[in-house]
């Protein structure tokens, strides 16, 4: 994960305002944090900071798939191919013969789902990394052919 | 509207439990699809419009001048029909017949090798189903499934858990990847990933198979015969395997014959089968069909009662020798996917286009008919990679004529 | 205009395995057309040690020919961690067709994964490789 100096570096350093931000800094703190996302600064939108843009872009990861159990989809990487879907512990015991059994989901109570050709998370509370007993799993992310998946 | 198991077209895995929320004609939202699945069920934004020498027309006019250009020629060629459902592709056989026209697909330089062995007896083969329930051993030859069958290991081979395969891809399968390059799917299957030369699977093949008959196997490249004496005691010990034949591996063999070979020296202690990992929906459709008709699969030339077949009959041989003096293409694109100096020779007669969506070769079509999506807009059947039919339900009402129907008016007006 | 024109770029002979993608193949689906489409098509991926013989960056053009045709192309640096000195890969699409020999040799398969060429750096401008239209002019 990228540290706020390394994000820093790729805002335009004017400390302009426009983000209603004390500085670039404080900026940058808040893109770590998730508070704002990439498109709340003005400048970095213009053609000259495009390149900074695309890079900030994929130093971090879009806020609002970052789930509670602070798994990530970067939907840009998915390719829908429905490994994770299949391979997920939580989907198995929830849904054997449709989710586990490699087709269309027959379950509401599945974590991993495809929509529109990328994975799409819901019931995140129910993955095993989640909560009180929670215990490394990486049934998702060992299956994934792209690495779209990431636990932060 | 909610649609439940609508067939995805997108490759020929024909996923067949594909949802589809709609608002009218219009598709919201897709569910269970991959990435390119996603992409064909909402089509290509850019749709074919019906023209003649780069005017627009209307369709029967087209259909007129199409059948006027074909009957007109001494050598006609009809080409393409991989992603047109069997109903139409028996209308192209009969259109072809008719018109003693010469008659291929895009199998005569990919996939045909595997499916004539198959269709001939000469390979056992096997369902995608009876590889979910019952392989433990899958051996991706030359082929990157999550890259162009992306559900292939999810659907079918790897990971779900079948009748005989409880536990799943953890403990009850094995994958292996052969191939040159470090594909997506060897990033899966990387503890069973071998890397070799560009041009060296027959080889590789050859030598497994002297080690399966007790030989000690040597190869060229950096592979040792204690790891290939490896491989092939772990490929034997499988109860059921297939061999997932990627354009990797035919493209890499001037014959087929030594992985028939390695398939036999398999199966004096295991149950292995060839499977083609066949890209264009309804491809091996084609090949079913022509098959039972001709007894071949491709590369075509009919002739009133007979049938001439052989590589100067395929698509390649017969544009670049110059050999036909018209071509009607059915859902495929020469401009964008053959060598270019070949393509490039429909410039010079008359061409006829049919498709869905505006093609590159359109751009030098003498006449442009534009068709329905089969799958989102026409019915129909298909034949799935593994040779089972998979019957297509469209749930858009489009005014747009289905391939068979072009291709019948064509007929009908010949 | 400087000295560079004359100095001849250095060119590697090289041999390009074409394969598939699906997020090119999706651009594909969604309009062959487009320039999404043309931006993941035309693309060759090199080794490090390669793209340093013809004293190429990440993201710098090159052009590739050999009898053929010839075409201009983006090069970028191979995520794998092994070298493949001398392979390159490219998708299978208009570009690399443009490198694919016609000869078959009597099989009626054209050799399209295996694509002999050279490679070196470039200011050439690109090369048209999309059929234009045969009637634009008709009139």
């Amino acid at each position: 994960m990228a540290s706020a100096m390394e994000i820093y570096q790729y805002l335009p350093r004017t400390n302009c305002k426009e983000c209603g931000k004390s500085s670039c800094m404080a900026f940058a703190a808040a893109l770590l944090a998730r508070e704002v996302t990439v498109d709340d600064c003005p400048p970095l939108k213009e053609e000259k900071n495009k390149e900074n843009y695309d890079i900030l872009v994929k130093l971090l990861p879009p806020a609002e798939s970052a789930s509670e159990t602070g798994m990530i989809v970067h939907t840009e990487l998915c390719t829908g191919c429905g490994n994770c879907v299949v391979a997920c512990p939580v989907n198995v015991a929830e849904d054997p013969y449709g989710a586990g059994s490699g087709k269309a989901p027959t379950s509401d109570k599945i974590i991993l789902r495809v929509e529109d050709g990328v994975v799409k998370l819901s019931n995140v509370e129910s993955c095993r990394r989640f909560g009180p007993q929670s215990r490394l799993c990486s049934g998702c992310i060992a299956t994934c052919p792209t690495k779209a998946i990431e636990f932060v | 509207m909610e649609i439940k198991d609508f067939v995805c077209t997108g490759c020929a895995l024909l996923c067949d439990d594909i949802g589809i929320k709609t608002e009218g004609n219009t598709i919201e939202k897709t569910y269970n699809t991959c990435r390119k699945g996603a992409a064909r069920i909402r089509g290509d934004e850019e749709r074919m419009t019906c023209t003649i020498k780069g005017r627009e027309e209307n369709i029967d006019k087209a259909i007129t001048e199409a059948a006027r250009i074909l009957s007109e020629a001494n050598k006609p060629m009809i080409y393409g029909l991989g992603n047109s459902s069997l109903e139409a592709q028996k209308k192209a056989i009969e259109l072809a017949s008719k018109l003693s026209a010469y008659l291929d697909d895009t199998s005569s330089f990919c996939q045909g090798p595997v499916v004539e062995a198959i269709l001939e007896g000469k390979v056992p083969t096997c369902t995608l189903d009876e590889v979910r329930h019952l392989a433990d051993m899958i051996l991706f030859w030359g082929s990157d499934p999550a890259s162009s069958h992306p559900r292939h290991l999810s659907r079918f081979s790897y990971f779900p858990r079948g009748e005989k395969r409880q536990r799943g891809w953890e403990e009850n399968r094995t994958a292996i990847v052969i191939d040159v390059r470090k594909s997506d799917t060897s990033e899966i299957c990387n503890k069973n990933f071998y890397r070799i030369p560009p041009g060296s699977d027959g080889e590789l093949i050859d030598a497994l198979t002297a080690a399966l008959n007790g030989k000690i196997p040597k190869v060229s490249f950096g592979m040792s015969s204690k790891e290939i004496l490896e491989l092939a005691n772990l490929l034997k010990k499988a109860e059921f395997g297939t061999i997932f034949a990627g354009l990797g591996l035919v493209y890499s063999l001037p014959e087929i014959e030594p992985m028939i070979k390695l398939i036999e020296a398999l199966n004096k202690s295991s149950n292995f089968h060839l499977m083609p990992m066949v890209g264009q929906y309804n491809m091996r459709g084609f090949n079913h069909l022509l098959f039972e008709k001709t007894g071949y699969i491709n590369r075509v030339k009919f002739d009133g009662n007979k049938v001439d077949h052989g590589p100067h009959c395929s698509v390649m041989e017969v544009l670049n020798s110059g050999e036909t003096d018209a071509m009607l293409i059915i859902g495929s694109d020469p401009l964008g996917c053959f060598p270019k100096s070949i393509a490039e020779k429909l410039k010079n007669i008359p061409t006829i286009v049919i498709d869905p969506a505006r093609t590159f070769t359109s751009m030098i079509a003498d006449v442009s008919i534009p068709s329905a999506y089969t799958g989102t807009e026409a019915a129909g059947n298909a034949v799935r990679m593994d040779g089972e039919k998979v019957e297509i339900t469209p749930f858009i009402d489009s005014k747009k004529l289905s391939d068979e129907e072009i291709l019948k008016r064509i007929l009908e007006a010949i | 205009m400087g000295f560079g024109q004359f100095i001849s770029k250095p060119e590697l002979d090289i041999l390009i395995v074409t394969h598939r993608d699906i997020f090119q193949n999706s651009a594909y689906e969604h309009s062959r057309f487009s320039a999404e489409y043309a931006d993941q098509s035309a693309i060759i991926i090199l080794t490090a040690s390669d793209m340093k013989k013809i004293g190429i960056k990440d993201n710098d053009r090159v052009l590739l020919k050999n009898k053929w045709g010839k075409v201009i192309v983006r090069a970028v640096e191979s995520k794998e961690e092994e070298e493949h000195a001398g392979i390159a890969y490219m998708l299978n699409s208009p570009w690399s067709n443009v490198l694919v020999s016609p000869e078959t040799n009597g099989t009626g398969v054209p050799s399209f994964k295996r694509i002999k060429a050279t490679i070196s750096s470039t200011e050439e401008k690109d090369v048209e490789v999309l059929p234009v239209s045969k009637w634009e002019n008709q009139d």
